[in-house]
């Protein structure tokens, strides 16, 4: 930008604006459909954007944690399918479905531990690694269950508060939505452990250099981001009273990919936070229900929403600029 | 003297009754044509390429299959491509090549497998198609009738949704894969209903994918718009759930009718317990599995009729279940077919 000198305070100025962007399209689009479109404007209406991106929002902010990092986790959808899916499968064998959960959260963790170790230790490129890992975590996950579609069992009073209940109007998926995403900022803005991660994902090389546990903190992104898989998986549990893992077929790890970078958090790591995921949320969310109020085809908001994609990684790209540290240091 | 030979009189008759009865039996033992039955079928070999393996029907349908091939005495083999098109198109070039007696076939969509399964006939290969058409036909087609389906959806919410006591004429379908035969095949079906009762209102025809979270934002978003909605219409029960769960979170289950069909997978009788769904139109996937292997036997018992010689359609059954009748043979296990 003109007038500016240093490098660093021109992507910082180019970094808000981004955001900045998104924020704006997504007030524009709101006016316009606001306008245009009936009950668009209502209480309710903004009630069921929140919730039908509380899913897409959870699994965001775990990406957006590993993508800070400088990695990325495509396990996420088959670990959320998988894990859930592992629940109800033993609670059929008759055990307490609140304990089934506990055991599918630690097959989870274990296997985030895994992720982690393959990406921090054997130093295989995170994008491959959580490829194949995912491949296979369904894939075992599909030889299982035998079935796609597993059901939990009827009247688990806490599974049902989580999929209607509703705090003072707000319905609870939103809530835990807005729970992971607070602490996720509060950990990464006011946390020892957060600022690490940041200098990890701005310079890996440079921070085991100094001194910093690359290594673990990576394992432990990974760790997380599965556990916030598995959350949102609780939450799809309990609004449809079961978990389909063919999802792990469907676009949705790419449309948590789109809210990552849409939002602004650049897939070279170091930059961005929870602000960022919230902000690319809104956006899909505010464009799906516009669309589907419209009723546009399946495959034309495909479309649109790839179309929109590629702008963000063509944005990225700009602002963001690769440039010799960043491309020697293993850039996905 | 005399109750000796009298006696001796009565063993050689009960002997010789005895050994006529044999001779009898000896004869029925071979039941007419059930030896040349057995040698068309023994060693025969069967592949079979889904859509998925994962879905209640699919399952419903190999567990009956397997049994006929077990007693039978031919092999039957599942390439899943587990939803993938692209391993889809592999297993079928893959299947074509093995040269088998019969393949079967679930197709993804009408297009895809179009012209592989003119190559398999035109390779003197018979193809079964179940459940889901492709453009071209071929020996035998196993499965729903889907504009009847289309048909029986569209016209039980004209039922419930039309006349003064509606609640408002609006209804929602809740489309599977755009491209699928059901979804083609049933769109027939429900425009003949919406033609016969114009004052039906389609609001929304927004393809749910077969997933049932897709289901339920499409219905929470429409709801918000539409909150006199009077019915829903799906294309699959383990779908539609996401749809009954959005009503239920609105509170206007009894205001909106959800129909659908299904598999008569139990899991589906549940759902209408639980009131996510008022109506399935049940298409038996057992049955619709017993028949499709009738049309096993019928293919592999005339090696002499050349593939794609004669071409056969066979509809299964189609039960309409609601809560008072979502019990036993409309609500099967997988337990219960093995």
């Amino acid at each position: 930008m003109p007038g500016s000198g240093k490098a660093d305070d021109r992507r910082l100025g180019f970094k808000a604006s981004q955001e900045v962007v998104v924020v704006a399209i997504s007030v524009v689009l709101f006016v316009v459909f606001s306008a245009t479109l009936n009950n668009f404007l209502s209480q309710g209406n903004i009630i069921a954007i929140l919730k039908n991106v509380s899913i897409l929002g959870t699994l965001a902010v775990g990406m957006g944690f590993v993508v800070v990092g400088r990695g990325i986790d495509l396990t996420m959808v088959a670990v959320m399918v998988v894990g859930v899916a592992f629940s109800i499968w033993i609670s059929t064998w008759g055990v307490d479905f609140t304990l089934a959960v506990v055991c599918g959260a630690i097959l989870v963790a274990l296997i985030g531990l895994f992720t982690g170790v393959m990406v921090a230790i054997a130093e295989v490129p995170p994008i491959f690694a959580t490829l194949a890992i995912a491949s296979s975590v369904y894939g075992s996950g599909r030889i299982v269950f035998a079935s796609d579609v597993l059901y939990a069992p009827p009247n688990i009073a806490w599974l049902k508060f989580v999929g209607n209940g509703s705090v003072l109007g707000i319905p609870m998926s939103v809530v835990i939505f807005g729970a992971v995403a607070a602490l996720m900022g509060l950990f990464l803005r006011k946390t020892r452990f957060g600022r690490l991660v940041y200098a990890t994902g701005d310079n890996p090389n440079a921070a085991r250099t100094t001194g910093l546990p690359t290594r673990p903190i990576i394992v432990t992104q990974y760790v997380i981001s599965a556990l916030i898989a598995f959350t949102a998986g609780i939450i799809m549990t309990g609004l449809v009273t079961g978990i389909d893992t063919r999802l792990y077929n469907s676009s949705l790890i790419y449309d948590v990919l789109l809210v990552v970078v849409l939002g602004g958090i650049g897939l070279s790591g170091g930059q961005g936070g929870v602000r960022n995921v919230i902000a690319g949320t809104i956006l899909v969310g505010i464009l799906t229900n516009g669309m589907t109020i419209l009723n546009f085809s399946y495959t034309s908001q495909n479309l649109i929403k790839s179309v929109i994609l590629l702008g963000a990684l063509a944005i990225d790209a700009i602002i963001n600029p690769r440039d010799e540290q960043t491309s020697q240091s293993g850039d996905i | 003297m005399k109750i000796f030979k009298n006696c001796l009189l009565a063993g050689l008759t009960a002997l010789a009754l005895l050994g006529a009865a044999n001779a009898t039996i000896a004869q029925e033992t071979d039941q007419v044509g059930r030896a040349p039955y057995l040698e068309s079928l023994k060693g025969k070999k069967v592949i079979f390429v889904p859509i998925s393996q994962g879905m209640d029907l699919n399952q419903a349908w190999v567990m009956v299959w397997q049994r006929h091939a077990a007693r039978y005495g031919f092999s039957l083999e599942v390439r899943d491509p587990n939803g993938d098109t692209n391993a889809g198109i592999r297993a079928m070039q893959g299947a074509i090549a093995e040269k088998p007696d019969l393949i079967i076939v679930q197709n993804p969509d009408v297009q895809t497998y179009a012209r592989l399964l003119k190559q398999a006939q035109a390779a003197g290969i018979k193809v079964l198609q179940v459940n889901m058409q492709s453009a071209t036909q071929t020996d035998s087609y196993v499965g729903n009738d889907w504009i009847e389906m289309g048909r029986l959806e569209m016209g039980e919410l004209a039922k419930h949704c039309t006349g003064p006591k509606a609640v408002s004429h609006k209804v929602v379908w809740l489309a599977g894969v755009q491209t699928g035969a059901a979804n083609i095949y049933m769109r027939t079906g429900i425009d003949e209903v919406l033609k016969a009762n114009p004052e039906l209102q389609l609001v929304s025809d927004q393809p749910a994918d077969y997933i049932s979270e897709k289901a339920r934002q499409i219905t929470e978003t429409v709801l918000q718009q539409h909150p006199d909605l009077c019915g829903i219409m799906g294309i699959w029960d383990n779908a539609e759930v996401g749809a009954g769960a959005a009503v239920v979170a609105a509170g206007k289950q009894d205001q909106v009718t959800i129909v659908t069909n299904g598999a008569g997978a139990a899991t589906g009788c549940e759902s209408i317990k639980n009131g996510l769904l008022d109506v399935i139109f049940n298409f038996n996937a057992p049955i619709q599995g017993e028949i499709a292997a009738q049309q096993i036997s019928e293919l592999l018992q005339h090696p002499e009729r050349k593939a794609g010689s004669e071409k056969t359609i066979f509809f299964g059954p189609i039960t309409r279940v609601d809560k008072t009748n979502a019990t036993g043979r409309n609500c099967w296990k997988p337990e219960d077919i093995k």
